[in-house]
């Protein structure tokens, strides 16, 4: 897969869009200031993949991306397992942070993750000019790597070899919060992204 | 014990890929890929492959990806490497299901179990050990040298040997 520069510029910008839609709604739900990163796309080889995650403990909720793009590919939110325990804390106004994760931890996961992730294809398919909605979520407490390569196991057609990673952090200090925001398109949705865009770029 | 094990240092097999030899060898992070290995317990030499789906259906160019060609491909590279495929031995480790809310359709990690059993049965090599299925991520890790000790490190943090 390659991407030219002007694509790579208008997918993070398309990203950048995105991810402020959902770090406000975080900030809104933290009370508290929400940064973010410059969105990053990267073409990562799937075995490669373990560069990016470990086998250290997270919480990835996953939504596919239903709409007029069928099979769109998949959305995830990705928490460590500490910014998880703080982020229903902070929710909550709970104080231990040195405790297992629990079924309060997964509702909270699925409800901010949910909103997010709305927020984040709400905004990116109004731009574009289509519908994009999040599927009903699905989570997984468990080793990052793990839970993200079962995710790409559905995306990927058998002779693709590598996954456009297409991602941004947001974190509160305030909280010690971090989450990433991660955008698997399949390869059909993400070349009709690319039409939409450069039909967008187009026009002005 | 578990922390023995994670200062030797290994090589990590990604996903689709594999790799012979006769240096500790690792995959981290297993979901509902399915790690290979094969054990030639007379020249203390193995392979392993990080397997993601149960059929290349024609796609040869990763042979490690895919159940059908990592079975055949790790076994024509020990022979050709000198080993005699009745010394050689198999050992499963993955094929979970993460995702319980996705069941039906997230569910390759029981496919690439299913896919890599039938076909170790159809080239007679026996499976020696399993750590698959169910619903947690496992890192796992191999010493040829260690008379092809196999242990398996789950997400809730448990160790075994298998």
């Amino acid at each position: 897969m390659n991407l030219n520069e002007q694509q790579l510029d208008a997918l993070k910008e398309l990203g950048n869009i995105g991810a402020s839609h959902a770090a406000t709604s975080l900030s809104q739900m933290l009370m508290s200031e929400v940064h973010m990163t410059v969105p990053e796309v990267n073409i990562v080889d799937i075995s490669d993949i373990s560069e990016y995650f470990g086998d250290e403990i997270c919480a990835l909720v996953v939504f596919e991306i239903q709409g007029e793009l069928l099979p769109g590919g998949y959305i995830l939110v990705h928490l460590p397992q500490k910014s998880a325990i703080q982020l229903t804390n902070t929710m909550l106004g709970m104080t231990d942070t040195d405790r297992e994760f629990n079924e309060m931890d997964e509702s909270a996961m699925l409800e901010v993750g949910n909103i997010m992730v709305s927020q984040f294809l709400d905004a990116t398919a109004t731009l574009l000019g289509i519908i994009m909605i999040p599927s009903p979520p699905a989570i997984a407490i468990d080793m990052a790597h793990a839970a993200f390569e079962t995710v790409v196991s559905q995306v990927l057609a058998p002779d693709i070899n590598d996954v456009i990673l297409f991602k941004t952090e947001l974190s509160s200090a305030e909280h010690e919060i971090d989450s990433t925001i991660i955008m698997l398109p399949n390869s059909k949705t993400l070349e009709e992204i690319l039409r939409l865009l450069q039909n967008l770029i187009g026009t002005q | 014990m578990a922390t023995d094990e994670n200062r030797i240092k290994t090589t990590n097999i990604g996903i689709g890929e594999y790799h012979v030899g006769s240096f500790c060898m690792s995959s981290i992070g297993l979901g509902s890929c399915v790690a290979l290995i094969f054990h030639d317990q007379k020249r203390s030499v193995g392979a392993v492959a990080h397997i993601m789906l149960p059929e290349s259906g024609g796609c040869g160019n990763r042979p490690g990806k895919f159940a059908d060609t990592a079975v055949e491909t790790l076994l024509m590279e020990l022979t050709s490497q000198g080993s005699n495929k009745r010394n050689i031995e198999a050992t499963i480790v993955g094929g979970a299901s993460m995702f319980k809310q996705f069941s039906g359709k997230l569910d390759i990690g029981n496919r690439n179990i299913e896919a890599v059993r039938k076909k170790l049965k159809e080239l007679n090599i026996p499976l020696k050990a399993e750590d698959v299925g169910e619903d947690f991520g496992r890192s796992v890790y191999y010493h040829p040298m260690k008379s092809g000790k196999v242990y398996v490190r789950r997400a809730n943090g448990t160790c075994t040997d298998l």
